[in-house]
């Protein structure tokens, strides 16, 4: 009887989730899905209309732009729950008040929060007794670490995957082929937009097949000779200009510090002073790009693929170059300065060059998109609207990403920051873009030049940030404040407490793992030497794949050469069998 | 249907995962679908109604309205080839024009798009037609057969004067933009 009852549910159940599941009876959801759907469908739409109307290669900058605020979110995550929140625990309270330009230079009240290093205290926090403890100096260190290590890991991945996916060899391209086949968007769903497109792309063939190769044009010696001089001359220039604005970050730095160290007076004048020099550091990295660009306009490239590349080379050299200098004076001479507690100061420094350049951000945005498309429209017509640039802004979101990167030990909290600024960005480009650009005339080669994004962010800006740290471990810490204090370096920190694990038989294998393998030399020796052996093994391999295919290319085209001739054979021969019919008919009725 | 030999089990089985997990995307399909003719696609499909919205309707959906190829895309999604599409077809094309299609099925429908005449090859013909479409009918007939030359020189493989399927994905390979491009948001 429970048998045959247990079977009958079963069965009613089963109907029932039938129906259920169904998935092409919708009568169930009705109304509520189509609701559902439109707020799912929100965040599909932003990316959906920059692409509909201004093509794949401007929607690449937002979708880096989301990729970094991803990643920026998954470090304030970590940051958040491993230093920040054992801290509140164990909070000192914060005696000074709070003004409204603390947002602007970072000093005051926020001198006492957890936002920069020196809050942080250096003991073991337990707050029950004979509890379990956290010990924050190796919380301190180990997270960062880590969260640097992941890093490193996400962005490698990320490269390898982008680099296997869109890696071209540039003698196997095939333009013109390429371009009429492969590259119409069928994302652009604007009428206006197709329009301009394939006015852009008869314009691009109608070129194309009307201009003469630079190479093969027989161009005199003197011409090249210019040409040449040309290049030298202003690649001169602009490493002239770069060296002179370190100069000039430099002399500005070293007076800052005289502030610093004179004393600390809260007033306006002290804090208005310290803005200078993130002011004129912006300023710099916003109007020599400028010189640069013109300088590209000056001189004669073979490509115009070239053209963006040189000057995108030009830029970073003078981003890279004015974050070097700064890290210098950081680390060299405001680290060795009597100062009370130079990591806060630093990490002050960070933040107001952060909030400095976000504001620059979008005056940018302001001057180069909205007045220009003013300027464009009213008073000097032929100008038409502005392009959004692509390069120029990439490099923004680039520069700022190395400036978290790079105080992220000094002001654990910088990634808040950064997510709001980058939020406040993506909203303003994307109105920006809407209202004041056209679509981008020449055709990008789209998937290299995200490639080349990642890399970029990558190999500068990453790799140059590690070996900031392992500098800055060695440093000596200030004595009053922040996790590490009294200790000879951050470093010590770990081999103290490997010195206290040596007590321990339970963890004879952390101390082995530490002596052998993290700081001995011999192997990390023998794993680059691998790593070098296995590159060269797979270079050998590509090298003989490339020689396997074009000899399979002569074999194709050969075989295709047979077919002809074959075809032709063939055809002769049934040509040569019907004629011998006609005569032979002619001439028996001639005999007869 | 025409072509399915070509099919690989490995693009059998996206259809098939596509269509079970994504049901999320089907729905938004579904509503598309029949957005565009509510009074002729029933809400429902349980006893697999034979419901065709003809080509006007297709055409004049967003997405497809001011794409020069959109004819030719619902010729080669449609059943018997006249750009009248089932619920099938519209599903299948989206899938295909969708960032999870794998390249090969892409470069396979891309290839049936460009070939104008359906004898399986792109000739210069097809080629003077799609560069029409491109350009708007801006260019000069000579022109025009330039540019088809330079690309048959560029892309043939076999010399046989005429681009073939093989031809047309091993040129696909070398174009990673393609994969970005050859992509509808719905």
């Amino acid at each position: 009887m429970f048998f045959f009852l247990t079977f009958f549910i079963w069965t009613c159940m089963k109907h029932y989730f039938q129906q259920l599941l169904c998935p092409l009876s919708f009568r169930r959801f009705g109304n509520s899905l189509s609701e559902y759907f439109h707020l799912l469908q929100l965040r599909y739409n932003t990316l959906k209309v920059i692409g509909a109307e201004f093509g794949t290669s401007v929607l690449s900058y937002f979708i880096f732009l989301k990729w970094l605020l991803t990643f920026n979110i998954f470090s304030l995550l970590i940051n958040f729950s491993f230093i920040t929140i054992p801290q509140f625990l164990a909070a000192e309270p914060n005696n000074l008040s709070f003004t409204g330009l603390e947002l602007l230079t970072g000093a005051g009240y926020f001198q006492q929060t957890v936002l920069y290093y020196g809050f942080y205290t250096n003991a073991t926090i337990s707050k029950i007794k004979n509890g379990p403890s956290y010990n924050m100096q190796l919380a301190y260190i180990f997270t960062v670490g880590l969260y640097f290590v992941i890093c490193f890991l996400i962005l490698l991945f990320s490269i390898a995957k982008s680099f296997w996916r869109n890696f071209i060899n540039p003698q196997a391209y095939s333009v013109n082929a390429s371009k009429l086949l492969c590259t119409w968007d069928f994302n652009i769903t604007n009428e206006k937009a197709v329009k301009l497109k394939q006015k852009n792309l008869s314009m691009q063939i109608k070129e194309d097949l009307t201009e003469v190769n630079w190479e093969v044009l027989s161009v005199s010696a003197k011409e090249r000779v210019v040409c040449i001089s040309i290049n030298f001359a202003s690649w001169v220039a602009s490493l002239g200009t770069a060296l002179a604005a370190c100069a000039g970050v430099y002399f500005l730095s070293t007076n800052n510090l005289k502030l610093f160290v004179k004393g600390h007076r809260n007033d306006l004048e002290s804090q208005a002073a310290m803005l200078v020099l993130p002011v004129v550091t912006s300023l710099l990295n916003a109007f020599i790009p400028f010189f640069y660009s013109w300088l590209g306009r000056l001189e004669r490239f073979k490509t115009p693929g070239q053209h963006i590349y040189v000057t995108i080379t030009r830029n970073i050299i003078l981003k890279i170059s004015i974050l070097g200098i700064l890290c210098y004076y950081w680390l060299g001479i405001v680290a060795a300065s009597e100062s009370q507690c130079w990591e806060t100061l630093v990490g002050q420094d960070i933040y107001r060059l952060i909030v400095v350049d976000f504001i620059f951000c979008l005056l940018g945005s302001f001057f180069g998109e909205f007045l220009r498309r003013i300027i464009g429209t009213t008073v000097y017509v032929s100008l038409g609207l502005p392009e959004f640039d692509i390069g120029r802004n990439v490099l923004d979101l680039i520069y700022a990403q190395t400036l978290t990167w790079v105080g992220i030990l000094f002001s654990p909290l910088l990634p808040v920051i950064q997510i709001i600024a980058f939020s406040i960005v993506f909203y303003v480009k994307k109105v920006s873009l809407m209202m004041n650009c056209q679509p981008p005339r020449k055709v990008w080669r789209t998937a290299q030049m995200t490639t080349s994004f990642i890399f970029l962010l990558f190999f500068p800006s990453f790799v140059g940030v590690l070996a900031l740290f392992s500098h800055t471990f060695r440093l000596k810490p200030s004595e009053e404040c922040g996790p590490f204090r009294g200790l000879s370096s951050m470093y010590a920190a770990v081999s103290e407490w490997i010195e206290i694990l040596e007590n321990y038989t339970a963890s004879k294998w952390v101390v082995w793992i530490y002596h052998n393998l993290i700081t001995s030399e011999l192997f990390f020796f023998i794993l680059s030497t691998l790593v070098l052996i296995v590159t060269y093994i797979y270079w050998q391999i590509i090298e003989g794949r490339k020689t396997m295919t074009k000899l399979l290319y002569k074999q194709i085209s050969n075989e295709g050469k047979d077919k002809m001739f074959l075809l032709e054979q063939l055809r002769s021969l049934q040509r040569a069998k019907q004629t011998p019919s006609a005569p032979g008919g002619q001439g028996q009725a001639g005999q007869s | 249907m025409k072509g399915f030999g070509f099919f690989t089990s490995s693009n059998r089985l996206f259809f098939l995962i596509l269509s079970c997990t994504d049901n999320y995307r089907l729905c938004i399909l579904f509503y598309r679908y029949r957005d565009l003719a509510p009074q002729l696609v029933p809400l429902d499909y349980t006893h697999k109604p034979d419901v065709t919205l003809p080509y006007e309707l297709i055409g004049s959906m967003p997405e497809l309205k001011d794409n020069p190829f959109r004819q030719r895309i619902a010729e080669v999604f449609s059943e018997d080839g006249d750009g009248n599409m089932t619920l099938d077809n519209f599903l299948d094309m989206f899938s295909v024009l969708s960032e999870m299609a794998p390249r090969d099925l892409k470069a396979y429908y891309a290839f049936k798009i460009y070939d104008f005449n359906n004898d399986d090859y792109i000739c210069k013909s097809d080629l003077e037609k799609t560069v029409n479409k491109l350009t708007r009918n801006e260019l000069t007939p000579e022109e025009v057969s330039l540019v088809c030359e330079k690309v048959i020189y560029e892309a043939d493989a076999d010399n046989d004067g005429k681009l073939s399927l093989e031809d047309f994905q091993h040129m696909i390979i070398r174009a990673p933009d393609f994969l970005s491009t050859f992509h509808i948001r719905i």
